[in-house]
């Protein structure tokens, strides 16, 4: 392409006129600049912006090329300059978000389409085994495939509420694959959210504690989870992680049964639920949604144990967690992260 | 025979299409460019996307150089090491501002050569002035090394360096030009004219093209193989201009023949100058030709 | 011969026309694997992956799972782009005149 007076550059986000000129061109695109991203470039003609895209973590968003200059290549100039940003942060592994009429375009980009929430959104990724991959990890941790339950957990930390719950539903079914929410966005990181809970139901002989990963409440499938305030989209990120566990994950493992606690506060995650009532069932996947365990009159909740870690009365905490999390709580790998909580003021 | 450089189109070094397709609208040099062009984080990839094409592709009869970024910045050395062993017909470096740049960038280039077992003097230099201390240093430059073959304007940062910028006019770069241009002609080289970067101003470019002819340029360095026709047209002797050149030679062959030193056409006397443009006018008349065929 | 080994990832080239965009990743002990999408994949899919798969042996990789998406390079332009990825993969320059 020998037009010179195209240029491409990163938006300094930060400057309001540049943010402003980038809102205008998505607007003219019938798109909006998303609240999460964290970079976004543009090609100008002259100055004036003919193409855009962003990314928020793995996931690219808000790509845009002016019709007048369709047929240039400019996508893929968008998505060669994106991709390489991401790869320079470390980021190979990455998902867009788009509307389901864009399709062909990414498919042409060498992305492979995960799920599609039909005319709202369809989230593909650039590995054609990305998911394959993710499934197969899932089968050799899982034994032999028989009929089985599955619940999703965040467990920050793991509670005496969270052991009720999996204790409640390993009862009811053969074999129960527990998910550990992957995204590294809460007080306690993943790993040590992951391993508390493998250790506080070791002594359940058919439970499997398995990875989230990028496929069950990431921020790839589920995006304004780990915002935590109420938007309209919600509802459509919502159908599609659930469209992912009925297509992929619940066929894979033979999935029959979801459990859930019970969630009267958060509007996201009852939103979630929401969303679970209606598709599941209607995949012949039933759900069960378990009352919460209560103490001292009030529910147990992870959230009521970081209030407790932060104003540091551990003898309260005791009686909301099992022994196995109490140890690592009094344990020094514990220090920096309780130390974090009482500086932070956040929910999560 | 005249070696031409009326045209010297820029080729981005990290677009394997332009690459590819660069010698096929008839510009007399390609200068495949690694230096603006390509940014910081694909200096690397370019490099070396430049080096497979240049080991790989025929550009025929097109010279091909390559803008290397300068030795003073973090890629130039590896530039280089690469491309010399390439072995493009020049090397064009950016930025040129004291015969020192020159000798520095020979010295490294030798050894280069040395150590991959090439001629010493393969490759050549073509050197960009883009300063002012460039241009009060053009003379020296244009002398600096026995492989240089050219120097060129840049005038983008050479008019920033001023504190001023382009005119259609151009008589921000007029001293600038005719320095550069007195340099290669006292030492012997091409001397090749900056961009005119607005593709679509036709008009403008004919004339800027016009001017630097005029002022004696061999030819112009260009962004876009649109501007290429232009330029080759403005600079092919016409018709006319070759036949009446023809007739002025054979009149001097004839006096040479007769052993007389005073050369007369239809009657009038023609000075030795005129003859040696007549000359000029038939070279660039043949080079031409022999292009095309 | 030297060996390079993939512990990270590496990517290079673009999406462009004439262009390949290749990403090298780790493929412990798994030999050389390619996963190629290409505009002109019946006819040049097989040469692709040859040309590929000979840059990669030369830089001494033996291990690695590769993703190339093709717009129509040439063969001197895929070597260039395995390099590169090669090259960033690894973090560390690779010249293809010190591997001869």
């Amino acid at each position: 392409m020998w037009h010179t007076s195209l240029e491409e550059r990163a938006v300094k986000l930060t400057s309001e006129s540049e943010r402003n000129a980038l809102i205008a061109f998505l607007e003219k695109q019938g798109l909006a600049l998303d609240g999460d991203v964290e970079y976004s470039m543009v090609i100008t003609d002259f100055g004036k912006i003919i193409a855009t895209g962003s990314f928020a973590g793995r996931v690219l968003k808000c790509i845009a090329v002016d019709e007048e200059y369709k047929g240039l290549g400019l996508s893929e100039k968008v998505f060669t300059h994106l991709t390489n940003e991401q790869f320079r942060r470390g980021r190979t592994h990455l998902f867009v978000f788009t509307k389901p009429q864009n399709k062909q375009i990414f498919s042409d980009l060498g992305l492979s389409l995960i799920a599609e929430v039909p005319s709202k959104v369809v989230l593909m990724e650039n590995r054609t085994d990305g998911i394959r991959k993710y499934l197969d990890e899932l089968a050799a941790e899982s034994g032999e495939i028989i009929p089985s339950a599955a619940v999703v957990v965040n467990c920050n930390p793991f509670t005496l509420g969270h052991r009720y719950l999996l204790e409640y539903a390993a009862a009811r079914c053969q074999k129960l694959h527990v998910f550990v929410v992957w995204e590294d966005k809460s007080s306690f990181p993943t790993e040590v959210r992951y391993r508390l809970v493998k250790e506080g139901t070791a002594d359940l002989p058919n439970v499997i504690v398995h990875r989230g990963r990028d496929y069950i409440i990431s921020d790839a499938t589920f995006p304004t989870y780990f915002i935590k305030h109420y938007e309209d989209v919600v509802e459509t990120h919502a159908r599609l992680d659930v469209t992912i566990f009925l297509q992929y994950i619940a066929q894979r493992l033979a999935i029959q049964k979801r459990f859930v606690g019970e969630e009267p506060y958060c509007a996201v995650t009852s939103e979630y639920n929401k969303v679970m009532a209606e598709m599941l069932p209607a995949a012949g996947i039933e759900l069960e949604i378990v009352p919460r365990k209560t103490a001292g009159g009030a529910a147990i909740s992870a959230s009521r144990v970081r209030e407790l870690l932060r104003s540091g009365d551990l003898a309260a905490v005791r009686a909301l967690v099992p022994e196995t999390t109490y140890r690592f709580l009094v344990s020094e790998d514990a220090g920096e992260i309780i130390e974090k909580l009482r500086s932070s003021a956040s929910r999560h | 025979m005249e070696k031409l450089r009326r045209t010297m189109l820029f080729v981005p070094g990290n677009n394997p299409g332009m690459l590819r397709d660069a010698h096929i609208y008839g510009a007399d040099s390609i200068m495949i460019d690694l230096e603006d062009s390509v940014s910081v984080n694909e200096k690397d990839a370019a490099r070396l996307l430049v080096y497979h094409a240049l080991k790989t592709m025929d550009y025929g009869k097109t010279e091909v150089l390559v803008r290397v970024n300068a030795l003073n910045t973090p890629y130039g050395r590896e530039d280089y090491e690469a491309i010399v062993r390439a072995k493009p017909d020049a090397i064009r470096m950016p930025k040129t501002e004291t015969a020192q740049d020159v000798v520095d960038a020979d010295a490294l280039m030798t050894k280069i050569e040395q150590d991959a077992g090439m001629e010493v003097g393969t490759v050549k230099l073509f050197a960009a002035i883009e300063s002012a201390k460039g241009v009060l240093n053009a003379q020296q430059i244009a002398t600096a090394s026995s492989r240089l073959i050219g120097i060129a304007l840049g005038a983008e940062d050479f008019v920033t360096d001023l504190k001023t910028n382009r005119s259609p006019e151009g008589i921000e770069l007029l001293t600038a030009r005719s320095l550069i241009l007195f340099a290669a002609r006292a030492a012997g080289i091409d001397a090749v004219d900056t961009v005119f970067s607005n593709v679509n101003d036709e008009e403008g470019f004919a004339n800027e093209v016009k001017l630097i002819k005029q002022l004696g340029f061999d030819g112009k360095s260009i962004i876009n193989p649109r501007q290429i026709e232009t330029v080759h047209r403005l600079y092919t002797p016409t018709p006319e201009e070759t036949a009446k050149a023809a007739r002025i030679l054979e009149a001097s062959e004839e006096a040479a023949k007769r052993g007389s030193g005073v050369v007369s056409l239809n009657g009038k006397m023609i000075d030795k100058p005129v003859v040696t443009r007549a000359q000029r006018v038939l070279a660039l008349a043949d080079a031409v030709k022999a292009r095309v065929e | 011969m030297k060996q390079l080994t993939i512990q990270s990832t590496g990517i290079a080239g673009t999406l462009e026309s004439s262009d390949i965009s290749i990403t090298i990743e780790q493929n412990e002990d798994k030999g050389i694997e390619i996963q190629l999408k290409s505009t002109v994949e019946n006819l040049f899919g097989e040469q692709i992956k040859k040309v590929i798969r000979e840059t990669l042996e030369d830089m001494g990789v033996n291990d690695a799972l590769v993703r190339a998406n093709d717009k129509g390079a040439l063969d001197c332009t895929i070597q260039a782009r395995v390099t590169s990825a090669v090259s960033r993969a690894t973090q560390t320059p690779c010249y293809p005149w010190e591997v001869k």
